[in-house]
């Protein structure tokens, strides 16, 4: 690149950068703001985050969305991972290629459709609407990002690896255990990293599925962010800001530590 | 004859519609070294997954050591394989992946500690325990991969073009090193390539492979001196392969001559192959060759010169002369009447040793 | 062994049949029933004959077309750009990281900034223009429906750019191609697949979207995804409902079958 372009390129990126964070920026500047609005700042406080760690029900939803998350991703990354050996044990390719279609439906669904359509499924069985159901939708709509995330990795395992576990007399469930397993994990964890994302960023399908008795924090943030301006939301972004700022760098270490473990290999205590 | 390990009996193997293996009948000797050689594609690496329990037959038999195993799976069966990129274990170090198969087998910690030190030291590689698959070159892979098979004491070894993927220097020393370990071990190997010089370099018998079927077995001087078919003469070494006709026993007519030759049993005036091996022909005076050539190219390959000449008839010859000639010279080729191997077209390995019976002694 | 394996894939199974499979079907049989329970064909008559129907579906997919260009306008050379950067990965890790802070307050933080007295009306005052209404209006839904659905274009493409081999473009130049040629023919064209998943990436959810067209567009903008709330959780039409859903469905096998196959990376859709 010449030296016009690049400062182009420079310039173009950093309107980029700057478009991206502003929004975000300006969310969790006001929530330092003593004034009542997202417009004037007027001066430091820290009363916008007391007041929302003072606000129970705030506390409440969090805990709940923060063990939905949790709970939810683990259901689907024994499901999705068990899948995902699944497709991969398949033999024939049409009802490979098959199966992977029906796993990608979800991923590709409107979040309205899935919301719409479990929320008619739910009422067909006559299943009451509330953290049951909420949970269901959750595990329903990760198992696919699981298996996305773990296929690959089987993929690229080599299949005389498996030849050769059992060529040297391992049982199926030993070269399972011993040789697939290990190879797979840094899938499995991505996996079970990415269905906790998605549970945590899900408004739509959780909109839709919840009854009166069970709120998640998007559903709080919609429900206030409609009545207008609530600096303590502010305060909660600028909370879940960090919190996203230490995913990504768990997931940054997550993933240098599995690439450099599959590099250097594990020692031998 | 020592005592059949492997034998496979007219083993069919289909996929849909395909034919990868079409009767195939081999007997593996115990404590010698067995090559299959073919291009890629003739179905040998089928059979050695056959013997190694990846592969079913469609029909026919495998036995070993007198049992059939058809039905065996891979991980009962005492054979071991070396895989082509060796399918070492990335994420366990070269102990660990050495003490797989003991480890599977609840052996005590310090037999395997003996065991897999022994068979490390076996291979060159003390001292190398705690190392990294991924930190080793590709000979040291290799060697680990003999190292894990060798260590669980096989009986059968199967090696699946185990040194393709080196180059060629390191590719020259495992062969004198692989056939050492054979003949100090004393097991059967058994190894698949598609190198017909690595073939002849280490083998005890070779079986010769094509499109599913084998084509010839034998040693490895049998196989070249008397190729059953055009593909074998043309697979393994170079050669000049002339169509003609056999007028009498011992006697060949090609090129519009009639020379003397060593094989007879064929019908009068039968349309067959002949071949004259290039290093066979010598090169001398134009009268005191039996024919005579026109040298058109010549290119020098360090041990040999490799000529290419034109006879009257626009026939080409490839000749190894150890000495170097000139362009558009009319010489003269001489070669013994044991040099001439005939070939019948679509005669069969029984059919030809059946053949060879009737007048060799 | 064979029935263990099974026995193991159940759950998965069983998750294709009742979650993936049995919702889509009761979707499009309830899509057959009016709002008294009764069986009709007549949620597509009505659908297909209404012209407040059609134009909100045209609209919606003219939205979502808007939404798509924009998106592709800007994250295309972003994309290309970020590729030549120095620590490129670092880069892109600040690209995603806006993906991870919740949707609903990306969208919260866009009523502050476009409201009667935020930060855009104060600098309209200052260069003396004047406040303006830009809340609650099409530019601004379009605009924060463009900015959340950016990182969602950019990755795709940049995955694209980082696959092609250096030595492509290489040739394209020892060809006798000047950059701009070498991009159009070369870089372009073989990036499509980026492209291609980046705007299915974008599209298909842009038609759905619903509570920004509640918070930004303040309702004056209705989408396919908006009128199924609509049905489904205020006036509990359900059928009427599913029979927009079907449509919205199919448009979603159009466009995928338009920008065919795809890799997906792990991207979530949002509404």
């Amino acid at each position: 690149m010449t030296k016009k372009t690049k400062w182009f390129a420079n310039g173009y990126l950093t309107l980029v950068f700057v478009l991206l964070y502003v929004p975000i920026f300006y969310l969790i500047m006001y929530s330092f703001s003593t004034g009542k609005t997202m417009s004037h700042y007027q001066g430091f406080t820290w009363a916008h985050y007391v007041a929302l760690f003072q606000d129970a029900r705030m506390i409440q939803i969090a805990l709940d969305t923060l063990l939905l998350a949790l709970l939810s991703a683990l259901i689907a990354t024994a499901i999705g991972s068990l899948g995902a050996l699944g497709i991969y044990a398949t033999k024939k390719r049409q009802t490979r290629n098959a199966l992977l279609s029906l796993n990608n439906i979800l991923m590709v669904s409107p979040d309205v459709i899935i919301g719409a359509s479990f929320l008619i499924f739910f009422t067909f069985l006559g299943i009451g609407l509330g953290f049951g159901s909420v949970l269901m939708s959750h595990i329903a709509f990760e198992i696919p990002i699981v298996v996305l995330m773990v296929l690959p990795r089987l993929q690229e395992m080599s299949t005389t690896m498996i030849d050769a576990a059992e060529d040297l007399g391992a049982s199926s469930w030993q070269v399972l255990s011993r040789v697939i397993l290990p190879a797979i994990i840094p899938g499995i964890l991505a996996g079970y990293f990415m269905a906790f994302t998605y549970s945590l960023d899900d408004f739509a399908v959780t909109f839709f599925v919840t009854g009166n008795g069970f709120e998640t924090l998007s559903i709080e943030i919609y429900a206030r962010a409609r009545q207008g301006i609530d600096l303590e939301v502010n305060a909660l972004s600028g909370i879940l800001f960090v919190f996203a700022l230490l995913l990504v760098v768990g997931y940054y270490l997550l993933t240098q530590y599995t690439a450099k473990r599959q590099k250097a290999g594990v020692k031998r205590p | 004859m020592s005592k059949p390990i492997i034998t496979l009996k007219h083993v069919y193997k289909n996929y849909g519609d395909t034919n990868v293996l079409h009767d195939i009948n081999m007997t593996l000797e115990a404590g010698k070294f067995y090559t299959l050689l073919g291009p890629s594609g003739s179905g040998k690496t089928t059979i050695l997954r056959t013997i190694g329990g990846f592969v079913t037959p469609s029909s026919g038999d495998v036995l070993f050591d007198g049992q059939r195993i058809n039905d065996l799976p891979a991980n009962k069966r005492q054979v071991n394989t070396i895989f082509q990129d060796y399918a070492l274990f990335p994420h366990m170090d070269v102990y660990d992946n050495v003490a797989f198969g003991l480890t599977i087998r609840k052996t005590p910690k310090e037999v395997i500690e003996k065991k897999v030190l022994r068979a490390l030291k076996l291979v060159q590689l003390s001292g190398y325990e705690d190392r990294s698959i991924s930190e080793l070159s590709g000979g040291q892979q290799q060697r680990v991969a003999i190292a894990r098979a060798l260590v669980n004491e096989p009986q059968v070894l199967l090696l699946d073009e185990a040194l393709s993927a080196l180059d060629m220097k390191l590719r020259k020393e495992m062969q004198v090193e692989l056939r050492d370990l054979q003949q100090r071990l004393g097991i059967t190997f058994l190894f698949v390539t598609h190198d017909q010089e690595e073939a002849l370099a280490m083998s005890d018998e070779i079986f010769v492979m094509d499109d599913g079927k084998i084509l010839q077995s034998g040693t490895p001087v049998d196989i070249y001196d008397e190729p059953v078919n055009h593909f074998v003469a043309n697979f393994i070494g170079e050669s000049n392969i002339v169509p003609g006709k056999m007028l009498s026993d011992y006697r060949v007519e090609f090129v519009n001559k009639v020379f003397e030759c060593a094989d007879a049993g064929m019908k009068p005036d039968e349309n067959v192959e002949v071949v004259l091996r290039p290093e066979d022909l010598d090169i001398v005076a134009p009268d005191a060759g039996k024919l005579v050539v026109t040298i058109d190219t010549q290119l020098f390959r360090g041990d040999y010169y490799e000529v290419i000449a034109y006879d009257d008839d626009h026939n080409e010859w490839l000749i190894h002369s150890t000495n170097p000639t000139k362009d558009d010279q009319r010489v003269g080729l001489f070669f013994e009447p044991e040099d001439i191997h005939v070939m019948r077209y679509g005669e069969s390995e029984q059919a030809f040793d059946a053949r060879l019976e009737t007048y060799e002694d | 062994m064979k029935r263990k394996q099974v026995l193991f894939e159940m759950p998965y199974f069983f998750w294709l049949a009742f979650f993936v499979i049995a919702p889509i079907l009761l979707i499009a049989y309830q899509s057959f029933f009016n709002i008294r329970g009764q069986f009709t064909l007549g949620n597509y008559a009505t659908y297909f004959t209404s012209a407040t129907y059609l134009r909100m579906t045209l609209n919606s997919v003219w939205y979502a077309f808007l939404i798509t260009l924009f998106t592709l306008l800007i994250s295309y050379p972003t994309a290309y750009f970020l590729h030549y950067t120095k620590h490129k990965q670092l880069w892109l890790l600040l690209i995603i990281l806006p993906t991870w802070i919740n949707l609903l307050l990306k969208a919260y933080a866009f009523i502050g900034i476009f409201s009667q007295d935020g930060s855009v009306n104060q600098f309209l005052t200052f260069i003396g223009i004047g406040p303006q209404q830009i809340l609650f209006t099409d530019a601004s839904f379009l605009f924060v429906a463009t900015y959340i659905q950016i990182p969602f274009m950019i990755l795709p493409i940049f995955n694209a750019i980082e696959d092609l081999q250096p030595s492509y473009i290489n040739a394209s130049r020892d060809l006798g191609a000047n950059n701009w040629q070498t991009f159009t023919r070369i870089i372009f064209p073989m990036t499509m697949s980026g492209v291609k998943a980046g705007v299915q990436a974008v599209f298909i959810p842009s038609l759905s979207l619903f509570m920004l067209t509640r918070l930004i567009g303040g309702n004056r903008v209705i989408t396919l995804g908006t009128a199924i709330e609509e049905h489904f959780l205020v006036t509990m039409n359900w059928g009427m409902g599913s029979t927009i859903g079907v449509v919205l469905i199919i448009a979603m096998f159009i466009i995928m079958s338009l920008t065919g196959e795809h890799k997906k990376k792990g991207r979530k859709h949002n509404d």
